[in-house]
């Protein structure tokens, strides 16, 4: 088998964590809920950034990096038999964040916002936090979740919607 | 276009989405839809909200040990995709043979023993070279390329170890290819089978069949119970310990052929902080981070200090004890105790913390353990210390000038503001901590820097050389720096020991608080004050009594005996009250032994073979000699003490000698070293609890606890 060197694989993961460590961490945490196994999944999607020779090395790279981590969560999730996070008719359900980091104050505004977004479907937040934390366009969403553009554009819709009504009526806004 | 005001185009054109085409069309819409318009307004501030509120949110990343595991993998995948398909062929079951490196350790036992301590240093410095390189592993290609005697092909897989990724419960512990338990070991190729063998696996997200369990769920998960995270329970004990296995044990000497062993003593305790951490994390300590002279030297002993009236700042004892994992040889202890300064005689302190504040510092067992342990010092200080505090992170500030400690308020505040932020700078923040200090320099005081990091120390624009002529320069100047490790993994650990060995300082790793407390509060004055600097000793054995000898640790401290001479060589530092130990392991003339490899060396052919001296005629066994230099001096000062021989009998009776064996033991047993024999932990346990004495601080007690976790983790 021909050796083939990849000059700067080390930089490019280096460059990779450094960018998206925390982003992958706290997306991995908000589905699977325990710190320790988000740590597990991302540990293993950067694993998998060096030894998938299809991993991109352009800016597509981000969008892959969460695809993959994605899916980690999910086979966990799937294994434990946990909910299936993909049913939209799922009750909204406050997320469950036993991240003792979590518990650093925030500032009033912040905690009203993300308790409104906590009342929100699992998979608008989800989308939700792509978009506005993660800024991932809405077609990179979609690679990432496996819902359509479409479906992406709806559900973000919705969520903005409804957060926007609630943030109007708590006078944060307009 | 037909749009409406709840159109889902109108959410995506305020957030930005839509294409130049799509854009126009619903600004046209907008243009004639006012209440659309207003919509769209409070969409975007509903976005910005979001986005405010999510960039509040603390940002946890992975663990350090995470992190290395992730690059050592990289450097090693980058080295040569080729190896995959080795390590994959390994895999599958099929023989492969030991790594380069196995080959070269064994072939080198063999050349003459003098070459072999020459070597033991040049492969210390290597190391440090080797770990330097952001490269890794091809600066070690070429080491081991350099010195490939046999006629072997070069494949890539033979060279790269085995990198055993935490956490795949089925990958076993054995792994073949490290170095042999005894110099007698040849180097045979062993055959691997899945079960035995480390690797990573290369998975498919869409393999759904190749499910590993996932983390630490169990109920007393640090989450739930706020303990310290643990590593992992299935961490395995050998991870990335080939990196570090370049400090080879001092091997037995001959004392005929070499009389003289020539090192620089050591303070620094940070390696045995470092594997009490990582035992009580659950796993192992890689090789290399066990450096035994660290963990003797963790423990107070009971040596004479200097007396009053002595103008020495320290008393050197000698000792001779049965040794407790060879009978038949002998243990010989070599004590330091300098003198002590109560803490009211304390020279005014002039001291700057340069701490490391870039986001990584962010773990509780970071900069929340560092707020915590300047908070103990500055209670203990007075009105004629000063601190000052800079910090480095993106950027590099000043954030409290150097302040009297009478005002404490203020610094206490200061330090409660700390807050971890961006990517690490480190040599901006090293000058102008340099700077801070020479402001304030205090005339036969104690001026110093005290660094505080993760490790994670990227010196920016400035190289490393520049950095440690810096550091080198201003130590000549007084100013000493002091290094402190939080929260590291192994990867940084020999840079941060070497820029305090050229910073005339000594270096710790504070992973609890009270470990801080040891340091800062209790060892303040050692910490604090260098009583002696660039202290070396020689030992000159006796052939007549002595057949062969091995110095236990010191591996990276060891001289040229032409060096013990020299004062412009650097050498180590004692602070006021501390103890230093060596340790020696003796074969006495008349054992035999295999330890020593018989000096095929043919006779010379112009000079006659050395002959003993009246002075070997005595009872001495060996003299030790010492050189010094006073803080502000530039000539070195000799100390010269005999030691009798004896059969060790009384030194048995000695619970601190009894105690520094057992704590020698155990470090060679973690380092697998080729000398321990048919030591055991439990051998280590017995011997350790016997000699553990009052303890009034719990260290001793606390080296019991932590050799049985080693047992548990060993399985033994």
């Amino acid at each position: 088998m021909k050796p083939h060197v990849d000059d700067n694989l080390t930089q490019r993961v280096q460059a990779a964590m450094g960018a998206h460590e925390a982003p992958l961490v706290r997306y991995a945490t908000r589905m699977v809920s325990r710190a320790e196994t988000a740590r597990d999944i991302v540990q293993d999607t950067f694993l998998k950034m060096i030894e998938a020779e299809t991993a991109p090395t352009d800016g597509k790279l981000p969008a892959w990096l969460f695809t993959v981590c994605r899916n980690k969560a999910l086979d966990v999730l799937r294994k434990e038999k946990r909910m299936n996070l993909l049913n939209d008719n799922e009750q909204a359900i406050a997320a469950t964040d036993p991240n003792p980091a979590e518990a650093v104050e925030l500032g009033e505004t912040s905690c009203r916002v993300l308790d409104a977004l906590a009342q929100l479907p699992p998979n608008q937040r989800e989308v939700l936090r792509l978009k506005y934390q993660n800024e991932f366009s809405y077609r990179q969403i979609a690679e990432i979740t496996g819902h359509s553009v479409s479906n992406v554009g709806f559900l973000i819709h919705t969520g903005m919607t409804k957060l926007r009504r609630q943030f109007k009526t708590g006078g944060m806004i307009g | 276009m037909n749009l409406n005001e709840n159109d889902p185009k109108l959410t995506a054109f305020a957030s930005g989405e839509l294409d130049d085409t799509e854009r126009k069309e619903v600004e046209a819409y907008l243009a004639e839809h006012p209440e659309a318009r207003a919509k769209v307004e409070e969409i975007r501030a509903a976005g910005d909200m979001l986005a405010a509120a999510f960039a509040v949110e603390p940002a946890d990343g992975l663990k350090d040990y995470q992190r290395q595991a992730i690059l050592e993998n990289a450097r090693i995948a980058q080295q040569g995709r080729g190896n995959l398909s080795g390590l994959q062929q390994a895999a599958e079951g099929k023989t492969f043979t030991l790594p380069a490196p196995t080959r070269i350790f064994v072939l080198r036992r063999w050349l003459s023993l003098a070459a072999a301590a020459i070597f033991g240093m040049t492969v210390g410095i290597g190391l440090f070279a080797f770990q330097q390189n952001q490269a890794g592993l091809t600066d070690r290609e070429t080491q081991l390329a350099s010195s490939k005697t046999e006629g072997r092909e070069d494949k890539p897989s033979d060279t790269i170890p085995l990198i055993d990724i935490p956490k795949f419960p089925e990958d076993k512990a054995a792994r073949p290819g490290t170095i042999p338990g005894s110099p007698a070991t040849p180097a045979s190729p062993a055959k691997a089978t899945e079960d035995e063998l480390a690797y990573p696996k290369v998975y498919d997200v869409r393999d759904l069949s190749v499910r590993v369990t996932w983390g630490n769920d169990s109920p007393d998960s640090p989450l739930i119970t706020g303990a310290t995270e643990k590593p992992g329970p299935t961490r395995k004990e050998k991870w990335n310990r080939e990196a570090y296995d370049r400090i080879v044990d001092n091997p037995f000497l001959a004392a005929l052929g070499n009389p003289l062993s020539t090192f620089s003593i050591d303070v620094d305790t940070a390696s045995y902080s470092n594997t009490r951490r990582m035992l009580n994390g659950g796993a192992l300590p890689p090789r290399g981070a066990v450096r035994i002279e660290e963990l003797v030297n963790y423990f107070p002993y009971d040596y004479a200090p200097p007396k009053t009236d002595s103008k020495r700042p320290f008393a050197v004892h000698t000792a001779v004890a049965v040794c407790p994992w060879q009978p038949k040889h002998k243990l010989v202890r070599i004590a330091l105790k300098g003198k002590k300064i109560p803490a009211a005689k304390r020279p005014p302190s002039n001291l700057v913390f340069l701490l490391d504040v870039s986001g990584s510092m962010c773990d509780d067992n970071k900069l929340p353990l560092v707020r915590k342990s300047m908070k103990m010092l500055v209670d203990r200080l007075g009105e004629n210390d000063r601190i000052a505090i800079v910090t480095y992170a993106a950027k590099t500030k000043l954030v409290l000038d150097s302040t009297s400690c009478h005002k404490k308020a203020a610094i206490i505040k200061a330090i409660g503001q700390l807050i971890s932020e961006g990517r690490t700078d480190g040599g901006e923040g090293i000058q102008l901590a340099y700077k801070v200090a020479a402001k304030n320099f205090i005339k036969n005081g104690t001026n110093r820097v005290i660094l505080c990091s993760d490790g994670d120390f990227n010196v920016g624009t400035t190289s490393s050389s520049e950095l440690t002529r810096l550091i080198e320069n201003k130590a000549k100047t007084g100013v000493f720096l002091t290094v402190l490790g939080f929260g590291m993994g192994n990867y940084q650990d020999n840079r941060l020991e070497q820029l305090a060995d050229k910073g005339n300082g000594n270096y710790g790793y504070i992973d609890t608080a009270a470990e801080a407390k040891k340091l800062l509060v209790d060892g303040l004055t050692g910490t604090l004050i260098t009583i002696a600097k660039d202290v070396k000793i020689q030992v000159e054995f006796n052939p007549a009594r002595v057949a062969a000898y091995r110095l236990i640790g010191y591996e990276n401290r060891m001289l040229k005996k032409e060096d013990f001479n020299d004062d412009k060589k650097d050498a180590g530092e004692i602070g006021a009250g501390h103890t230093v130990t060596a340790l020696y392991e003796v074969v006495p003339v008349g054992q035999k032994t295999p330890a020593v490899a018989p000096a095929k060396v043919d006779t010379l052919k112009y000079l006659t073979p050395a002959k003993l001296t009246k002075a070997a005629d005595g009872d001495e066994m060996l003299t030790v000699k010492l050189r010094y230099k006073l803080p502000a001096g530039e000539k070195s000062t000799l100390m010269q003490v005999a030691l009798k021989d004896a059969d060790g009998k009384i030194g048995r009776q000695d619970k601190d000698f009894q105690f520094a064996a057992a704590v020698a033991g155990f470090g060679m047993i973690l380092r697998d070293s080729p000398y321990k024999g048919t030591y055991t932990l439990a051998a280590v346990e017995e011997l350790a609890a016997a000699a553990k004495g009052k303890d009034p601080n719990g260290y001793r007690a606390e080296f019991i606890a932590l050799v049985k976790k080693a047992r548990k983790l060993k399985k033994i």
